[in-house]
């Protein structure tokens, strides 16, 4: 497999050669640079806006992972700042416990953030956008309300004085420095994640829920480790904004500064770290270019996240994002490469068959299923046809977990499957594709095949979040991986372009790839012929039944009955959620009452 | 001296849409002449529904089609409701919240008041299962009845081209009848339909041509009283595009 | 005292229900929840104030004014914030769109307004004390709302049209109903719902920008406990609410009533996502 997957590497160092991964790290490179050397050209009240934009870096960074890339609607994260910041400050101070070196009340402090991040993250696993945005804005009120009347710990509204670091990080630019380094170290470790399984798993629960859960992706486990992570680090830039401001009292900590925190994710672009990076120093930097502009300044982040809204969704990161302007050559044919499924898809897998056993489910009063009996053999290719409404999709659906039946069972080698756990199927190595291609639009094609394998990775979270060896690894596994599996369905090519320049066709394949990277022992295909051309349904035929041959057993939901009668060893016909016919294409083909379904009567 | 063919009500050429990036039509020619029957045949996907949802406005498409000398060209389906084509969409939706009666008085919701009693009074005349539960919420009636009401929302507008999306769908035997009966009345009075069916006999016995779409396009036109029509019907609708 | 609690505590309820049902115009015509609904509360009081008593206007044309100005912004909420979102695959941006508006309108106001409290006028010439008008205005406007939405909707064709595209869009676009213009006026509705729920409660909120974060939160929690699109169960639901938070107020004071507010909704809303008498969400696959 190695020598085949070496093979794959483009010779011209597009986006996986090294050239462009500098290109992404310059800018990076730069802003250190700057920072480093900022008190060379800063005077001090640049050194105290520059520490400010630290601080709010730290927070950033964290709520990024939270915001951007999980897509939740987290707006008032100010809580855990305000958290943070009393958390160090009244251990400092000795008010209320033993006074306590300042890094160990910030260490303290990480801890409580990260237990208060899981808890106003959690209700996002069950609330929709706008009402979890409108807890988190609740939250956000409670905890400076709590401030405010917890007099006897917080100083109620004559607040408490912030920690004082020890030197070399006692003057200006020490604590400068100390800052600076947090925001860099906060910077490294997002990057990381971003380029890893988590980063993208992320993704694909922001923006193609159904397919994360079919790749394995547990949603409640990676956002809870999320917004762990992102607590922890927001409280750690609460305790150093205590740190800065020297004093803190309730109403240093407004909703405005929740709102700053948010929009410049927005603004920076999602799936981005420069993009939110630069777009938290441009919103801390720009009201101190204008006295006036300070006062309006919240009223300016908010018409830019209009105009962002509105006009360029995808915020900096798109503007900056150049590789992806670059024209696409227009007649592009997908060949598939059936001799490499073999090296991708290993030994054939053991398993039994994939049943159904006299499975029925009602939506209502209307039975959508009505004791259907089913077998996926391993290396046959199953096809299941009717017509709309016949229960073709429902059965599927019931197979990947979405719906319990209510009679029957789907079992597996004989055993039953968990109903309702749809992220469980793919370590039975079950995979499906969708009717909808269901793809991160603003990811590459590679970067959604590999999402396909998340499962596959050994490296924890702290793994990735140090690039640790055993991420860097599971990376180039990974990496290579994908590249076959690109190559396999003939779309490697493809694979640095984003996502949503391809063509309907091709995000079909790129489904195929994603689903291809479990090894499926079995495979779920949702009408795939759909929107495609010809030979392009022809070539599908021919990658469906090498896979087949490789051993998994797939199971074709189509209504195309060319695709169908092709490449099909078996053939259940469903009409009005029974079994209406089933045999070898050659018998239904022939078999009167199908026809009539088919063509009415 | 030529005597050309009168200029058909609805002139469809080279139509091609699609959802987003799906492309589900290429290329499609289709006419229905004024007071015909035209059916619309051919297997799930092809693309029948679809090419109703152009027609009337409902989806962006490309290409050529021109209703009664207009082009059709960027209307939308309030623009098309009052040029004259009226679409019952596909899966009897009605609005269950509201009454029999106020379900017919939104489809001529822009007609003055007078004009639009008298008109749901018409359709309600066709038909008597539901004109005996128009004060009822449309939820109270079935799915049949749903249909009818659906059928009726398409009527009362007296429109010149009626466009019907599976009536029989989930409709009795009997209701079907009824139903397509009506359709003969209609094409009685001059009014042109499209009618896009699953049944195909009974389609064929009402209509007077037919098509068959199949995977975007369409693949047989013909009269309907020709002797071989089923063989080549499903000759259209299962052979394999290759060899 | 207990009279003082409930009365304060009903009419109070009443201006939530009365955002609640804002909200839920909204959302019925466009299936979004906007963030301007708590705003446009907010405006109700401060546009009163600065027609009637800075501009010193009559009651009834200031009254009038500022309900045209719930309905500009209601109008302007659709089409700026709304319609250019909802054509989009992406459904959060119609958050952030709300949002960004809301905020945009709420720091103007704080800016050019005041970023203080200023007093709203007193708008019948009648002594305090008793049942005052403080307490019986909002109750008012929660009725005549009431009964008005529901003469629209149940016996006016527009208020058909209205709850038809509410239901089903799809299938009110293909029978030719005007559904751009129908969402629009909802919005309009909706915009002239929440300036009076901010007038009526002028006197007892006083005309502060920072009202509207406030009623932007408490708003909402009859819509979701309400269930959404659900006006009856958001009455109850706020009239519970606003009962709640007097009650805790006085037990416990203000900044813990809060506190008791929000974990009973949070709790209510993890128990049962949907609200009290919501209906499941189904999902699509």
């Amino acid at each position: 497999m190695d020598t085949q997957a070496t093979q794959l590497r483009p010779s011209r160092p597009n986006v996986l050669g090294s050239v462009s991964t500098f290109s992404a790290t310059l800018p990076f490179l730069a802003l250190l640079l700057v920072g480093i050397s900022l008190p060379l050209f800063g005077g001090g009240y640049w050194g105290v806006i520059a520490t400010r934009a630290c601080v709010y870096w730290v927070l950033v960074s964290g709520l990024n992972l939270v915001v951007g890339f999980g897509g939740q609607i987290a707006i008032g994260w100010v809580a855990l700042l305000t958290l943070g910041a009393y958390t160090t400050s009244v251990l400092v101070a000795g008010t209320v416990t033993p006074a306590l070196p300042p890094y160990l009340a910030l260490a303290i402090a990480a801890v409580v953030g990260a237990i208060f991040g899981l808890i106003i993250g959690l209700p996002a696993l069950r609330l929709r956008t706008f009402y979890f945005a409108i807890t988190t804005l609740g939250f956000a009120t409670i905890v400076t309300q709590v401030a405010l009347a917890w007099q006897s710990v917080t100083g109620g509204g004559v607040g408490v004085a912030g920690p004082i670091f020890p030197e070399p990080f006692a003057s200006q630019w020490g604590f400068y420095y100390f800052c600076f380094g947090f925001a860099a170290i906060c910077t490294w470790m997002t990057a990381n994640i971003a380029a890893s399984r988590f980063g993208r798993a992320l993704t694909a629960i922001r923006d193609a829920e159904v397919a994360a859960e079919a790749s394995g992706i547990s949603k409640s486990a990676l956002l809870g480790t999320v917004f762990l992570f992102s607590g922890a680090v927001a409280a750690v830039a609460g305790g150093l904004f205590a740190a800065l401001q020297s004093y803190i009292t309730p109403d240093a900590f407004t909703l405005d500064l929740s709102i700053l925190f948010f929009i410049a994710i927005l603004i920076g672009g999602r799936g981005s770290i420069l993009g939110p990076l630069l777009g938290t120093i441009l919103l801390t930097v720009l009201p101190e270019f204008a006295a006036p502009l300070v006062a309006w300044s919240t009223f300016l982040y908010a018409v830019l996240l209009l105009v962002i809204v509105l006009a360029i969704p995808g915020g900096i990161a798109e503007i900056l994002d150049f590789k992806n302007r670059r024209p696409l050559e227009s007649d592009r044919a997908i060949i598939p490469r059936p001799e490499l499924l073999e090296p991708l898809l290993g030994a054939p897998p053991d398993a039994g068959a994939l049943t159904l056993d006299e499975v029925a489910l009602s939506f209502g009063g209307v039975r959508a299923i009505d004791g259907l009996d089913l077998e996926i053999r391993p290396g046959q290719v199953h096809g299941l046809i009717g017509p709309n409404g016949s229960g073709k999709t429902t059965t599927l659906n019931v197979i990947s977990g979405y719906y319990a039946p209510q009679r029957g069972a789907v079992r597996l080698n004989g055993a039953a499957l968990p109903v309702f756990a749809r992220h469980r199927r793919a370590h039975m190595r079950i995979a499906r594709t969708f009717q909808t291609p269901r793809i991160v639009g603003s990811a590459s094609v590679l970067q959604n095949v590999m999402i396909g394998g998340t499962i596959d990775g050994e490296g924890t979270f702290v793994e990735s979040l140090l690039s640790l060896p055993r991420h860097r690894r599971d990376e180039a596994t990974l990496r290579d991986t994908a590249m076959l599996a690109l190559a396999a369905v003939g779309l490697e090519r493809l694979a640095p372009v984003r996502a949503d320049r391809l063509q309907h066709s091709e995000l079909r394949f790129t489904e195929i790839a994603r689903a291809l990277m479990l090894r499926p022992a079995f495979l779920l295909l949702d009408e795939p012929a759909a929107g495609l051309s010809a030979e392009e349904i022809e070539r599908l035929g021919a990658l469906i039944l090498a896979i087949a041959r490789a051993g998994t057993g797939v199971l074709v939901v189509e209504h195309h009955p060319d695709l169908i009668f092709d490449i099909c060893h078996h053939v259940t016909v469903l009409n009005l959620g029974k079994i209406l016919a089933a045999g070898t294409p050659a018998g239904i083909r022939a078999h009167r009452e199908v026809v009539n379904a088919y063509l009415g009567a | 001296m030529l005597i050309s063919a009168p200029d058909p009500l609805l002139d469809i050429a080279g139509l091609s849409t699609g959802y987003g990036k799906i492309g589900v039509l290429r290329g499609v020619d289709l006419k229905v002449g004024a007071g015909e029957v035209v059916a619309l045949l051919g297997p799930n996907g092809a693309g029948k529904t679809t090419l109703l949802r152009a027609v009337s406005g409902l989806l962006p498409w490309s290409g050529r089609v021109h209703f009664g000398g207009r082009d059709l060209a960027g209307a939308s389906p309030r623009d098309t409701v009052k040029a004259g084509i009226s679409h019952v969409i596909e899966g009897h939706r009605v609005f269950t919240q509201l009454s029999v009666l106020n379900n017919l008085l939104l489809a001529v919701y822009d007609l003055p008041r007078r004009e639009r009693v008298s008109r749901v009074e018409e359709a309600l005349a066709l038909f008597p299962e539901i004109a005996a539960k128009r004060h009822e919420r449309a939820a109270a009636l079935s799915g049949g009845q749903q249909q009818i009401l659906a059928v009726a929302q398409g009527l009362v507008r007296r429109p010149r081209l009626l466009m019907l999306d599976e009536p029989s769908a989930g409709l009795s035997p009997v209701l079907v009848d009824r139903v397509l009966v009506v359709v003969q009345r209609l094409r009685e009075g001059g009014t042109a339909v499209l009618l896009v069916e699953q049944l195909i006999e009974k389609a064929l016995a009402l209509a007077d041509r037919v098509y068959a779409l199949a995977r975007g396009s369409i693949v047989l036109e013909a009269e309907t009283g020709e002797a071989d029509l089923p063989d080549r019907l499903e000759h259209a609708y299962l052979a394999t595009s290759s060899r | 005292m207990v009279e003082s609690i409930v009365s304060t505590g009903l009419a109070i309820g009443c201006i939530y229900a009365l955002i609640a049902i804002t909200y839920n115009v909204m959302f019925s015509a466009s299936r979004v929840f906007s963030f301007t609904a708590g705003t446009l509360g907010m405006l109700g009081g401060v546009l009163g104030s600065l027609f009637i008593a800075r501009m010193g206007m009559p009651v009834a044309a200031g009254f009038l004014l500022a309900l045209a100005g719930g309905a500009v912004l209601g109008i302007v909420t659709e089409i700026v914030a709304v319609r250019p979102v909802l054509k989009s695959l992406d459904q959060h941006l119609y958050v952030l769109s709300t949002l960004a508006l809301a905020l945009m309108i709420q720091q103007f106001t704080a800016i050019e307004w005041s970023t203080e409290p200023q007093p709203f006028p007193r708008l019948f010439d009648i002594a305090r004390g008793g049942f005052d008008q403080q307490i019986w205005l909002p109750m008012l406007a929660c009725a005549v709302v009431i009964v008005g939405l529901e003469l629209l909707y149940r016996h006016t064709l527009i208020g058909h049209a209205i709850l038809a595209i509410a239901e089903d869009n799809f299938a009110a676009r293909a029978l030719g109903l005007p559904e751009r213009s129908l969402r629009v006026a909802s919005f309009a509705l909706a915009g002239v719902i929440g300036a009076l729920a901010g007038f009526a409660g002028g006197e007892m909120l006083l005309a502060f920008f920072a009202n509207a974060p406030m009623l932007t939160f408490y708003g909402f929690v009859p819509v979701a406990l309400g269930g959404m699109g659900n006006n009856r169960g958001a009455v109850v639901a706020g009239l519970l609410l606003g009962l709640f938070q007097q009650t805790a107020n006085f037990l416990v004071g203000g900044i813990f009533a809060s506190v008791a507010v929000f974990t009973v909704f949070i709790i209510v809303l993890l128990v049962r996502p949907e609200g009290l008498a919501g209906v499941t969400f189904q999902r699509r696959v």
